[in-house]
């Protein structure tokens, strides 16, 4: 993957916010099926899968400088988007080296680590950042230890301490939220912060999922998908800023569908963290305009189907009502109901033109 | 769940602490363990040409550079023989890998106060916790239950940290006036507690009579699986029976025979190596299934239990 190294791109007005080919195919398009209901969609993080996206521990795209520079804006504008709690310390430089460890390993041409002892030094070369530092001494860094690494990769982070037989959402840093609160949500168990999900506490999915996570191991780490809907490349849809992004739910038309209307996909990883006994989930958000998902056949078609038939409560709790509409009505002539492949490839090595692009 | 290959290791120092604990020092060959939290257990793989063991214990040790853990163990001669291989054969040099890691015995971090109460080898995971929680300067006590003449390898073990938090009773602990200590407690207090059947039912009994909740009540049943009559598992979707000898678990013999069955503390404690039974009757000998689950005999922890009939059909 070609990573730009300045930041040309705006995920913020005015929008600039552009996808080559490459970033088009390896989008984790998060519809195996033709309809589309909550489950224990939960499968190990290996690193190998149907999209690109999944290759890596942590996916580095293109998207990589603006994404740090839009994270750093928001965290200027309200700092309180990043929030650890004390007995989260030993996490914290948990993350430092899991973190600085996989993208050393899997991206040297970007990131390099040295580690002599405890001293440490640290290289991105894609933000021009160079760190010696002493691995758990937080003075020898120039910010809290998690906050430092946090802000230099894409997505959002949180820290989750286990006791009582639950995970406590007890740290984190979220800036691309598809409107959830870490400062509303910290200090929860693990049904509390799912508590306005609607239908899946009823199919038995939260108390499945944390079974499972209770005892997830270290180093067998594992990933899911989760989706919704936003309008313009807006990484930040926090309901810190609803005032600010809401009403452009209302701005949809048949003439816009195509380059407003985004699938916001996260690529959800959760790992054991060896030190503190914390789980890591990661947050990486891929948000692909209509535009781009109408250059592959399978994924046009499936979208179609997924959002026409929608569970309603599901469309309501996601935000999609206003324009879920205008959507199914835009990709409809597209789909000729021909039967796709189960499972989320692409089934294509290169994106057609179908649109032409906007001026 | 595909078994990782494991980090490869060499037994690098033995010291005799009792004539039957005995601690062992394990050296990473080429990669670094991985960083291990206090209360972890690590499953080890070790053995000869005529039988291979994968045993979990508790890691009371590592150093920070990831090149050394320490585990004590315990010689169990009535067990399945992994103890008393460590014990009898094992010496500098002797390979073992490190198969997995994971933690079924952590502190609450957000409690203001941790008493910590081991009999016998039960010490293992406090001594990693004792040692954590001083360096952090979390508020803690430890009380320690072991017969006289082993008294004296106990305080070499827990020399290191300071004597007021630290109590080695050479009695046992209804003799030590330790219900008395734990009423004293405030309610903050988490309750921790690791050792033989008859300390843990002990303890259990203490704690409910005082009035300690559930929630800041923890313990860790360690526990060597044993072995028993043997049997027949049949593997109800391919039809394959293997056989359980008396001198291993089920889940050894599913391995054993390329079957990649789910597992993860091996001793009965965790769960997640619970399969589904389908025909005859399981001897239970978990401490995860409840009183209602182990009377319906539909479901089977393989690390530890075995069987009561002939043959044991699994959902597998």
């Amino acid at each position: 993957m070609t990573v730009q190294t300045s930041a040309r791109e705006s995920y913020h007005p005015p929008y600039q916010v552009t996808n080559s080919a490459e970033t088009i195919m390896r989008f984790p398009f998060p519809f195996p099926e033709d309809t589309y209901m909550y489950s224990m969609n939960v499968e190990p993080h290996v690193r190998s899968g149907p999209v690109a996206a999944m290759h890596h521990t942590f996916d580095i795209d293109e998207h990589y400088v603006a994404e740090c520079a839009e994270k750093a804006r928001i965290l200027e504008q309200d700092p309180k988007r990043c929030i650890v709690l004390p007995h989260m310390r030993e996490a914290e430089w948990d993350f430092v080296e899991f973190a600085m460890t996989c993208l050393s390993e899997q991206y040297p041409q970007h990131f390099s680590l040295r580690r002599e002892g405890q001293d440490w030094h640290w290289v991105n070369r894609l933000l021009g950042y160079e760190q010696s530092f002493v691995f758990g001494d937080a003075t020898t860094l120039p910010l809290p230890p998690f906050e430092y690494m946090a802000r230099q990769m894409q997505g959002d982070f949180t820290l989750h301490d286990q006791r009582e037989d639950d995970l406590w959402m007890d740290g984190g840093m979220v800036t691309s939220q598809a409107d959830w609160s870490l400062k509303f949500d910290l200090g929860m168990s693990f049904r509390q912060w799912h508590a306005p999900v609607p239908k899946a506490a009823e199919m038995g999915v939260f108390d499945r999922g944390l079974r499972f996570l209770l005892m997830l191991q270290p180093g067998k780490p594992v990933r899911r998908l989760n989706w919704t809907m936003t309008i313009n490349p807006r990484l930040d849809t926090s309901p810190e800023n609803f005032m600010v992004w809401g009403p452009d739910r209302a701005s949809v038309t048949p003439e816009n569908v195509a380059d407003k209307v985004h699938l916001r996909v996260e690529l959800q990883t959760l790992y054991r963290m060896p030190r503190s006994n914390a789980i890591l989930f990661s947050i990486r958000c891929y948000l692909m305009p209509v535009r781009d998902i109408m250059r592959v056949s399978k994924w046009r078609r499936r979208l179609h189907r997924v959002l026409r038939d929608l569970d309603p409560a599901l469309s309501s709790y996601k935000g999609l009502d206003l324009y879920r509409q205008t959507v199914v009505d835009f990709l409809a002539p597209y789909d000729d109901g021909a039967p796709l492949s189960s499972g989320i490839q692409p089934d294509a090595d290169q994106p057609e033109s179908v649109l032409a692009s906007v001026a | 769940m595909v078994e990782r290959s494991g980090y490869p290791a060499v037994i690098a120092e033995v010291e005799v602490l009792t004539p039957t604990l005995r601690k062992f020092v394990i050296a990473a060959q080429g990669t670094r363990f991985p960083a291990v939290s206090a209360g972890s257990h690590v499953v080890l793989g070790f053995g000869d040409a005529s039988r291979r063991y994968k045993n979990a214990y508790s890691v009371v040790s590592a150093t920070p550079d990831g090149r050394e853990l320490s585990v004590i163990v315990r010689r169990a001669p009535q067990s399945r023989g992994g103890s008393v291989f460590l014990h009898d054969q094992a010496q500098d040099g002797t390979p073992v890998t490190v198969l997995s890691s994971a933690n079924l015995f952590p502190v609450v971090k957000t409690a203001r106060r941790h008493l910590m109460l081991s009999a016998g080898v039960g010490i293992t995971p406090f001594l990693a916790h004792a040692r954590a929680l001083e360096a952090e300067g979390a508020d803690y006590t430890l009380h320690h239950f072991c017969r006289p003449e082993e008294k004296p390898a106990f305080e070499a073990l827990l020399a290191t940290l300071p004597p007021g938090r630290i109590f080695i009773h050479d009695r046992p602990p209804e003799d030590a006036g330790m219900k008395e200590r734990m009423a004293a407690e405030g309610i903050a207090t988490h309750l921790y507690f690791c050792g033989p059947e008859g300390f843990m039912g002990w303890v259990e009994q203490a704690a409910d009579a005082l009035g300690f909740v559930a929630a800041k009540v923890h313990s860790e049943h360690f526990f060597v699986p044993e072995g028993g009559r043997p049997f027949t598992a049949v593997l109800a979707r391919s039809g394959e029976r293997i056989e359980v000898a008396g001198d291993e678990t089920l889940l050894e013999a599913l391995e054993r025979s390329g079957v990649d069955a789910p597992c993860m503390c091996r001793g009965g404690a965790c769960g997640a190596c619970a399969l589904e039974v389908l025909d005859g009757v399981p001897e239970h000998r978990d401490h995860v299934l409840s009183e209602q689950e182990k009377a319906e005999g539909r479901t089977i922890l393989t690390c530890v239990s075995r069987a009561r009939t002939d043959t044991l059909t699994l959902n597998l």
